[in-house]
């Protein structure tokens, strides 16, 4: 037992004390549309894309970041450096059109307007997992030592009836639609929901297919979304965080008044 | 490997495939391409050659193997369930990936009109007496983790029988795969079970390559190798810190959740993302490894190497820790035979099967390639297991980037698939042996892509572990096969 104490002392604190901004140089990230313009009549993004999220029109590209899979494949074939990769852990969006990019969203998306957060300095998170084992690992992730998510007031509870966010990874099929909803039904007001991952926010590759794992979008209000395939941990920190600052969404369901329960 | 496939009788299937069993061969999957056929594919556990055999079908009734080839019966209910055949005979026919809501729908894989699903109302296995009593959980789980309903009956606090009914993340792969276009198959292969890519992408691109004749080169070989076992690494210690968590060993738990940012940082090298997504490709790999990212993964690698070593040896002195393990959750060696359990499980439990035998890749390396393998099957056999196989997939990573030829990361393939032709992929993956099977179509479309996840042999013997074990130490057992939930359900 003194080893053990002994070894864990010397190893010393092992979490990171800035919250990084960016991933490392080694790694591709999610892809993003720069101001070059494309070269002419060129479609090679939009026939390597396996996940149809690449479009051109007008000769301009547009990715759609909530059905990419960062494989890379666009920014590969690219031949004007259009489409190049992007390391920044700030993916997140609150609205949906958010995660669209283009030529024009390169100069700088508005910052959102600063909410009244309903949820003060924490936020206990539901992890609703629906087929995403790699998200599921990167949630996990995010609550250890290296990225300790519980020291921003961020914990995972066992129940949705804790929960003030519900966070879903992968493309809810349909045996689990029944499930997802009386989960969100449980929770008491106000609550918001996470949608984690590109499954999560339109089915990613499953999407489109009998099972109707088309993501959480056509069952739920989502009120944050953070694409990748999986989305880092510092990706998904940097969103809870932002959903933290989030008013919630009121459903008539609130937290009994303990004071009016029979003794 | 490239195969054909075998005409086989339905009166000497029996026989034939009880045969292939006594004689060194184990059933890697029994499956159909559209409902007019079974296919039965045996693997020969010493060389890995393969048998694909074709039963033509005209009914949709046909005999069932589980009464005397149990671990058929998991496969049998899966053909039941996507081509709508009936196996007569079978001792518990249930579905294991449609749920209610699939009723009166045609079998996703089936060709043929009229077999409409019926009956989809789930029975569990009713254990009835003095003092018994049901604890239903699931799907959703308290806890980061797939979903899938348990049913457990119980004396007191003694687990009688377990049944697990899964499905819940049936998203339609399989069809999904046999829609696309071959290029696009691997990144779907990935995301059918998304802890394991990179043994998915590495099948698939076996079974591609093999259809168009192409070889890789030597240097996308031994970085495909790197990868996997970087996985495997990730993964067995991933899985070897929730054993201590759930033993309540924490110190090691986050020591070891620390440690698993190694082989992360690894992939993260050689692919550009932890999970190593889109590094495989049909042809060879994504991206070329340069010499300055050599040396910083040998170094990370070694560091790995003496940082694990403290760890490991504190995991397995702590006698509370061991006597939480021994003993727990056990699988005989003929049980483990007769359900035909892969990978860690398997080996746990006597079997010493490892696809990785077969692998041309590992002639000549340093270090030799053993199977680990325990007799136990217990809880701490598979958390042993775990232990040495992390020291043999360091061995083999410094071994592969060693031996790291000059040469071209990756060939061009062609378009369009050869017509009506048939490959098979095995894979050791972290969970197990791992299959994917593809045959295409007339025109060089694909026709049918099966995939074979180990969880779905070992998914039985969890349920056989869990018997006459406290209902506390579930989460013990389930942590220690580590099945994949997805991978099962495609």
């Amino acid at each position: 037992m003194l080893k053990l104490l002994s070894y864990l002392i010397s190893k010393g604190v092992a979490t990171n004390k800035v919250i990084a901004d960016s991933l490392d140089e080694s790694c591709t990230g999610l892809p993003t549309v720069t101001d070059v313009s494309c070269a002419t009549e060129c479609n090679v993004c939009v026939s390597a894309c396996p996940t149809d999220a690449v479009a051109v029109a007008d000769g301009a590209v547009t990715l759609d970041r909530g059905a990419c899979i960062g494989c890379n494949l666009c920014v590969e074939v690219c031949p004007t450096g259009t489409l190049v990769n992007d390391r920044s852990t700030s993916v997140w969006s609150y609205e949906r059109q958010g995660l669209v990019r283009s030529k024009s969203s390169f100069a700088g998306e508005p910052q959102p307007a600063a909410q009244t957060g309903a949820f003060g300095q924490s936020l206990a998170i539901r992890v609703l997992s629906t087929g995403c084992a790699a998200c599921d690992l990167e949630v996990a992730a995010a609550g250890n030592p290296i990225f300790d998510l519980e020291r921003f007031g961020i914990g995972v509870v066992v129940s949705p009836r804790f929960a003030d966010a519900l966070l879903i990874t992968g493309p809810v099929p349909k045996a689990l639609h029944a499930a997802v909803l009386s989960s969100y039904e449980a929770m008491a007001d106000p609550k918001i929901v996470i949608a984690c991952g590109s499954c999560a926010i339109s089915g990613g590759v499953h999407a489109h297919g009998y099972a109707e794992a088309n993501g959480v979008t056509d069952l739920l209000p989502v009120d944050v979304f953070i694409p990748g395939c999986p989305p880092h941990p510092w990706q998904i920190i940097r969103a809870l965080l932002a959903a933290k600052k989030l008013p919630g969404r009121r459903q008539g369901n609130p937290m009994p008044d303990l004071g009016k329960l029979p003794a | 490997m490239r195969i054909e496939l075998l005409p086989l009788a339905m009166e000497k299937r029996k026989p034939v495939v009880h045969a292939a069993l006594h004689n060194g061969e184990r059933l890697g999957l029994i499956t159909s391409i559209d409902g007019n056929q079974l296919l039965t594919v045996l693997v020969s556990t010493l060389t890995g050659a393969v048998r694909c055999f074709e039963t033509p079908l005209v009914e949709k009734h046909y005999p069932s193997l589980t009464p005397t080839i149990p671990q058929a019966h998991w496969f049998e209910r899966t053909v039941w369930d996507m081509f709508g055949l009936l196996p007569e005979g079978h001792p518990r026919l249930k579905r294991t990936h449609l749920h209610e809501p699939y009723t009166n729908v045609p079998p996703p894989l089936s060709s043929r009109a009229g077999r409409e699903l019926e009956n989809h109302a789930y029975q569990f296995l009713k254990v009835e007496g003095d003092g018994l009593y049901e604890i239903p959980v699931g799907p959703i789980h308290a806890g980061i983790i797939e979903p899938a309903h348990f049913r457990f009956s119980c004396f007191g606090e003694v687990i009688v029988n377990l049944e697990v009914q899964l499905g819940y993340v049936h998203r339609g792969v399989e069809k999904n795969l046999a829609e696309s276009h071959w290029r696009k198959t691997g990144f779907i292969a990935e995301a059918a079970a998304s802890d394991m890519p990179v043994a998915n992408a590495v099948a698939n691109a076996i079974a591609i390559e093999s259809l168009f004749g192409a070889s890789v080169s030597r240097r996308s070989a031994l970085l495909r190798g790197v990868a996997l076992e970087v996985e495997r690494l990730g993964m067995h210690l991933s899985d070897l810190g929730g054993l201590a968590g759930d033993v309540g060993y924490l110190a090691i738990a986050s020591s070891l959740g620390r440690l698993r940012a190694r082989p992360l940082r690894i992939a993260d090298l050689l692919s550009g993302n932890r999970f190593m997504r889109g590094f495989i490709r049909p042809g060879g790999v994504s991206r070329d490894l340069p010499e300055s990212l050599l040396l910083e993964i040998h170094a990370t690698v070694r560091e790995l190497r003496s940082e694990l070593a403290p760890v490991l040896s504190f995991y397995l002195d702590n006698q509370v820790a061991i006597d939480r393990m021994e003993g727990v959750g056990k699988v005989s060696p003929s049980l483990a035979r007769d359900f035909g359990l892969v990978g860690v499980a398997g080996r746990a439990s006597g079997n010493d099967y490892d696809c990785r035998l077969w692998n041309a890749d590992f002639a000549g390396l340093r270090h030799e390639f053993t199977v680990a393998h325990d007799g136990a099957g217990d809880v701490l056999a598979r958390a042993k297991i775990r232990i040495m196989e992390v020291g043999t997939s360091l061995n083999i990573v410094e071994d592969f980037l060693s031996n790291l030829v000059p040469g071209k990361h990756r060939t061009d393939l062609p378009d369009t698939l050869p017509a009506s032709s048939c490959a098979i992929g095995i894979v050791e993956s972290h969970r197990g042996e791992l299959i994917h099977l593809l045959i295409t179509d007339e025109s060089g479309g694909i026709k049918r892509y099966c995939i074979k996840d180990p969880s779905v042999n070992n998914w039985t013997g969890l349920a056989i572990a869990v018997r006459n074990n406290y209902v506390a130490d579930f989460p013990l057992c389930n942590k220690s096969f580590s099945l994949s939930y997805g991978g099962h359900d495609l």
